[in-house]
């Protein structure tokens, strides 16, 4: 095995952070291609409830039902540093991720107090 | 001075250890069988110390909080069962400790019981929104610290120092076997209750804690828990003194009172309450906190009280859905107490899951480098790991067979 495979196969289910630290989901599968004979290889990181599909069975594809489906893809390029969390070369609405947080921000920020 | 910064440790510990159900088992434990099972809190202190140590230092030297290693270290799909069940139980324990408020809060204006919970959810909803984390920390942590009247109380009552301290050597006196492993399983449980471990691994993260807090972290953990021990020890005592034999069983709020009002009249009992009032609130914090940190943890998104309330949008909104539930939950009018017996059996199921993936990251030199696990560490955390095993295996059927401790 590569070792850039040994080191995409050991963020799974990491924490993934935007340049600007931001939590912004999970490394939820990888995108991984290679055919009979070639050197396996990285290609993306998939995040999101949509790639919950193909993980543990009925229980994913149940969570991946309740999560709404979404699935992002990100280049394995766009990786700027593997730490204990994973860190991306962009912001994360760059990618589509954190979209969740995105979308809800404006009605909590409705509340007074919310800036606290 | 930074060392003082013990708040932290001291909230997870009062709400992990004496909460609602924790304050009536112990009691009751006493009631029981007198002093007899004192050296189980010990075995439980320990556990939590190494354990919460554990999970600290992995907070501050890798940034991960307890959900991100179970996610990354047991998986999609038992991550996600050890999810669902840390949920239940935290919400479970949430709604109990509500309800505990609102009994406290009954006890010392005498307005009616479902006026005060609806009061109590949308106190706690207010402080979580407006107040910063470190000022919840200070408040709850060391409000809980009335609760110090147990141990004069303790005192006063004038126990049998010989057999307190007979106490703290195992020995079974009694020819109810069963449901001395009931209260003794119960006891551990208690004290190693998965949501403690949540609270303060995220709450090491809300504090900014980096390798340098490391001496603060082991702080937190030896003096927070000691303290919680401590004061699990003067409940003990004062059931043992105060009710063995008379053919009380304490079951509410009010009756554990008395170990303070008693020997201590009204100031005493003033105290008990207002320190019970700050203990079942904070264990609403971490418990509530704690719903929020797992759900947000596991799926990645933005969580924290150190973010502004808009800045972690679903983390808010995970907290805010838990207080509307729990709010259905307690307005039932189902027994507080009863719900936190219940949270024991799904708290079995998100033991194992909870404490392996703290064992396996800690000794994980890739994260940890010069700060993995000492032998110690390591010797007491695969100790207490068997321990924990033996108590997810044996809670249900001791539950069962005892009919909840009733006997």
């Amino acid at each position: 095995m590569s070792e850039e495979l040994d080191l995409a196969l050991a963020i799974l289910d990491h924490q993934l952070l935007d340049c600007e630290g931001r939590r912004c989901g999970n490394v939820d599968d990888l995108a991984i291609e290679g055919g009979p004979g070639e050197g396996a290889e990285v290609v993306a990181i998939l995040s999101g409830p949509g790639v919950w599909r193909s993980r543990s069975g009925w229980l994913g594809r149940l969570a991946a039902w309740v999560g709404g489906g979404g699935r992002v893809r990100v280049p394995w390029d766009e990786v700027a540093e593997v730490e204990s969390h994973v860190r991306l070369k962009r912001k994360a609405t760059d990618y589509g991720l954190g979209r969740g947080d995105d979308r809800l921000r404006p009605w909590i920020a409705r509340i007074p107090g919310a800036d606290r | 001075m930074k060392i003082f910064q013990i708040a932290l440790g001291i909230l997870a510990a009062i709400g992990g250890f004496v909460d609602i159900g924790d304050l009536v088992f112990n009691v009751a434990a006493g009631a029981t069988f007198g002093y007899q099972l004192l050296w189980v809190i010990v075995v439980g202190v320990i556990g939590i110390i190494v354990y919460s140590e554990m999970c600290g230092r992995v907070a501050a030297v890798s940034g991960k909080a307890v959900f991100d290693t179970v996610r990354e270290r047991a998986g999609f799909g038992a991550g996600l069962t050890t999810l669902v069940a840390a949920q239940i139980v935290t919400l479970m324990t949430l709604a109990a400790e509500v309800g505990g408020v609102a009994i406290c809060l009954r006890l010392l204006s005498g307005l009616p019981y479902r006026w005060l919970i609806l009061a109590a959810i949308v106190a706690l909803g207010v402080i979580v929104w407006v107040v910063a984390f470190e000022w919840i920390e200070r408040i709850f942590g060391y409000g809980g610290l009335c609760l110090l009247v147990f141990a004069v109380g303790a005192v006063k009552l004038h126990p049998d120092w010989g057999a307190v301290a007979h106490g703290y050597v195992p020995h079974l006196d009694t020819n109810d076997t069963l449901l001395y492993c009931y209260f003794a399983v119960g006891l551990l449980g208690a004290a190693m209750t998965p949501y403690e471990v949540y609270f303060y691994s995220s709450g090491g993260i809300e504090d900014g804690w980096t390798p340098k807090d490391l001496g603060l972290n082991r702080v937190n953990a030896l003096i927070g828990y000691g303290l919680g021990g401590f004061l699990s020890f003067a409940l003990m005592i004062t059931g043992g003194a105060l009710f063995l034999g008379q053919g009380i069983e304490p079951s509410s709020l009010g009756t554990i009172a008395l170990g303070a009002g008693v020997p201590l009249g009204q100031i005493g009992l003033l105290l008990a309450l207002v320190g019970i009032l700050f203990a079942v609130g904070g264990a609403s914090i971490d418990t509530l906190f704690s719903g929020a940190y797992n759900l947000a943890q596991f799926l990645g998104w933005e969580w924290g009280r150190y973010r502004t309330n808009a800045g972690a949008p679903r983390f808010t909104l995970t907290w805010m859905v838990m207080l509307v539930l729990a709010l259905a939950i307690v307005m039932t009018g189902v027994d507080p107490v009863m719900l936190t017996e219940y949270a024991v059996i799904f708290s079995v199921v998100a033991l194992p899951l909870t404490y392996l993936p703290i064992l396996l990251v800690a000794n994980d030199r890739a994260y940890m480098g010069r700060y993995v696990n000492g032998r110690l560490s390591n010797v007491l955390g695969v100790v207490y790991l068997v321990i924990i095993l033996l108590v997810s295996l044996t809670a249900i059927p001791l539950m069962i067979l005892t009919n909840v401790g009733q006997g």
